[in-house]
């Protein structure tokens, strides 16, 4: 044995004494085994072809490439008399391949790689398991009425290049759309987890999307003071209407779909009619940019959110403000009608006698800066009871389709799922790297979807 | 002889360019009592002398002259324009690369953006740019509940005095734009990996403007400048990488009284959360 290789042997050996003490398995680790298994073979290769050493099995075929990845890596470094030490060692005459170039540095990046992808996917398992073992229905016994978004996530869908402002589902094809500060609209399938199209034509944030009853128009509103409808059919801009004189914030179909409904920081409401284009109506009376305007499901009322720290409830026909919410003591970010299924739970949690049907509603429920949800009853204009627990503003709310749970996103990052019988908070998710920006619930199958600042979408699968 | 512009009767043989600034500024002060074109190159002479011993330069607004030819002080400047008219920030952060690099750190993604924070700060700004921007429109259309100002280490040629002065009229024209916002001052770090001038400057400017400021409403002063010096008068690498700037550690070290003095400030006039079970 030459004078390097000797030493090359001691050397290993004893790091490989020393990583013995530790227990990971690095690149480092590795080559130094690689190292003693070549060095000590009298003692370690007995077995025949496949080595058991430290608890992972070294194949003998792989050490071939090996040798000639280390072989290349000396002789690219000038180590010329560890290479000739080395090459006479484990039978390599001649010169080193052209193809080993750079093999080692390759390996040892992707085996980093490939330890990030195990860890990550570590995790995910034990969120799953933990769901598991805390008794999560199985996907066999879901219940459309029982099932909430349960960790981990499904998918991260990444691609926008600005934070995500807003996520809807299509109400019939398994497609949801997504909208981004970046100007841009994205469609993704929410089953598959596939990217389709990018929808251009906005030239500031898009702030809001809503799709009409049939899934075949859409109607997106940006800070670039427009409001586009698209065709989704073929994905088209049809129509750019022009009218507020700030930053459009919020956007809705009536039912019928033949009106959009939109408000502005301009503090302004305005119908528009589909077919020209033009406005119809403008509602005023907000004090303050106004964030949010969402249509009742009969297509009665409008109610509308605002910075001024109110919720206005307006009858659509004769813009006629009908009644003004006030109890949050923050900005008003975003609010939700009830559907009639929820009626029940909301009359329980109110403390009313079910049979005598208390409250009446329509109900709303609203999220707020002051980090709270609360849940009205516009036909008396009181507030019913208060969800208290997220720790930051509240950005996105939603009723669960079965009516027994409130789901709702914000800047702490998390989404929450509330029992709403019992005012509590049932499951936090922690959703995203950054602010929750909104987040929808399909109404017939099992998934919720949620929009950051984090740039990403993500789809939650329900049990 | 009657154009009033100073570049046709300059009575040194100056370069209207390098003397441009000041000598615009002088214009705008004088030029209420005095009509330019009445002035003589002697009196222009006498007034730039007298000006240059009287007036500190810490406390005009002035802009960043374009040194390098690719316009991106002024383009920051622009942006951060667009980001008032767009977000709805409850603090924020001005200064020169100090607050600047914040924004790239653990501590800002943690606990800063959370508190929705923007960041306005630009490397190498001395207190007057920051006038410029803030009497330029950085503070305009937002109403923050904080605002955290840390500039002045850069104001190499001046004294103390001058910085602590400019600093103070840095609170004055916050308060006149933010009459609401409580203001919060970190300290001036020190810097420099032995003891030197600078340092000492530094830490002078402390003890004025807490003598000044201690007294005002709504106005803070936090100290991060502890901890930084070694017992031995040196600053360690692993906290200034460059004896000026921040690493990641320095960062968690000088920021952490920062972050507990706004989250206290923040939460002020929020009732208590009832952390007692209910029934």
């Amino acid at each position: 044995m030459s004078e390097a290789n000797a030493q090359i042997s001691s050397v290993a050996f004893s790091v490989i004494v020393w990583r013995y003490s530790t227990s990971d398995f690095t690149p480092e680790n590795f080559i130094c085994c690689r190292l003693i298994v070549q060095y000590k073979p009298e003692r370690y290769r007995s077995h025949g072809q496949v080595t058991h050493f430290r608890g992972f099995t070294c194949n003998w075929g792989l050490w071939i490439v090996v040798n000639k990845a280390i072989a290349d890596y000396l002789s690219s470094n000038g180590y010329m008399d560890a290479l000739e030490a080395f090459k006479k060692e484990a039978d390599m005459p001649g010169e080193v391949e052209r193809k080993y170039g750079g093999l080692l540095e390759k390996k040892w990046t992707s085996v980093i790689r490939l330890q990030k992808k195990v860890m990550e996917l570590e995790s995910k398992l034990s969120e799953a398991e933990k769901e598991f073992i805390e008794g999560a229905p199985t996907r066999g016994k879901r219940s459309p009425t029982e099932w909430i978004p349960r960790p981990p996530e499904k998918y991260c869908l990444s691609g926008h290049r600005a934070p995500v402002t807003k996520v809807i589902f299509h109400p019939v094809f398994s497609v949801m759309v997504s909208a981004s500060e970046d100007a841009t609209l994205k469609v993704w399938d929410f089953e598959t987890g596939e990217y389709e199209k990018s929808l251009k034509g906005h030239t500031d944030s898009v702030q809001d999307i809503s799709f009409d009853q049939t899934g075949k128009l859409l109607v997106s509103c940006s800070a670039d003071m427009t409001i586009k409808l698209w065709d989704f059919q073929n994905y088209e801009c049809i129509k750019t209407m022009h009218g507020h004189d700030h930053n459009v914030s919020s956007v809705t179909f009536m039912p019928g779909g033949d009106f959009v409904v939109s408000c502005s920081r301009d503090k302004t409401i305005k119908m528009w009619e589909v077919a020209t284009g033009y406005c119809v109506k403008t509602f005023t009376g907000h004090r303050e940019w106004v964030r949010m305007v969402r249509v009742s499901p009969d297509g009665s009322l409008i109610a509308s959110c605002s910075n001024d720290q109110t919720i206005r409830v307006w009858a659509a026909a004769s813009k006629e403000c009908k009644v003004e919410l006030r109890d949050h003591d923050h900005v008003v970010e975003c609010i939700a009608w009830a559907p009639d299924v929820a009626s029940s739970a909301i009359n329980e949690a109110a403390g009313a006698d079910n049979k005598k049907g208390a409250h009446a509603g329509p109900f709303l429920a609203s999220g707020s800066r002051d980090k709270t949800i609360k849940v009205w009853d516009v036909g008396t204009g009181m507030c019913l009871f208060t969800l208290v627990g997220h720790d930051n503003w509240v950005r996105g709310v939603v009723f669960h389709p079965g009516g027994k749970f409130i789901v709702s996103a914000s800047d702490d990052k998390s989404l929450r799922v509330w029992d709403t019988r019992n005012k509590r908070c049932q499951k936090t998710l922690e959703a995203h790297q950054h602010f929750c920006t909104s987040l929808d619930f399909h109404k017939t199958h099992p998934y919720v979807i949620s929009g950051s600042v984090d740039q990403t979408v993500k789809v939650w699968e329900c049990r | 002889m009657s154009t009033g512009s100073y570049e046709d009767h300059c009575p040194f043989d100056c370069d209207p360019v390098q003397f441009g600034r000041t000598i615009l500024d002088l214009k705008s002060a004088v030029a209420d009592a005095v009509h330019c074109s009445v002035i003589c190159g002697c009196i222009w002479g006498f007034v730039i002398l007298y000006v240059n011993e009287s007036m500190n330069p810490a406390t005009i607004p002035t802009v960043v002259e374009d040194l390098q030819g690719d316009g991106r002080w002024i383009s920051m400047h622009k942006r951060f324009l667009i980001e008032t008219k767009e977000k709805e920030p409850d603090v924020v952060f001005i200064g020169d690369s100090l607050i600047q690099r914040l924004v790239h750190t653990e501590m800002w993604n943690n606990f800063f953006a959370p508190m929705h924070a923007l960041n306005f700060g630009i490397g190498g700004d001395q207190i007057q740019n920051v006038l410029w921007r803030i009497e330029n429109g950085e503070l305009d259309n937002i109403s923050p509940k904080v605002v955290v100002v840390l500039v002045g280490t850069n104001n190499f040629n001046c004294t103390a005095e001058q910085i602590a002065e400019g600093i103070m009229e840095l609170v004055r024209v916050i308060r006149e734009k933010q009459p609401d916002a409580y203001i919060v001052l970190p300290t001036l770090l020190p810097r420099g990996q032995n003891p030197n001038p600078l340092r000492e400057r530094n830490a002078e400017v402390n003890k004025l403007v807490h003598s000044k400021v201690s007294a005002m409403p709504k106005c803070e002063i936090v100290a991060i400048d502890k901890g930084f010096i070694q017992p031995d008068g040196t600053i360690s690498h692993h906290d200034m990488h460059d004896y000026l700037h921040l690493t990641n550690s320095g960062y968690s070290k000088a920021f952490e009284p920062v972050y507990e003095l706004l989250l206290q400030l923040l939460s002020e006039g929020e009732t208590e959360k009832d952390l007692t079970p209910s029934e």
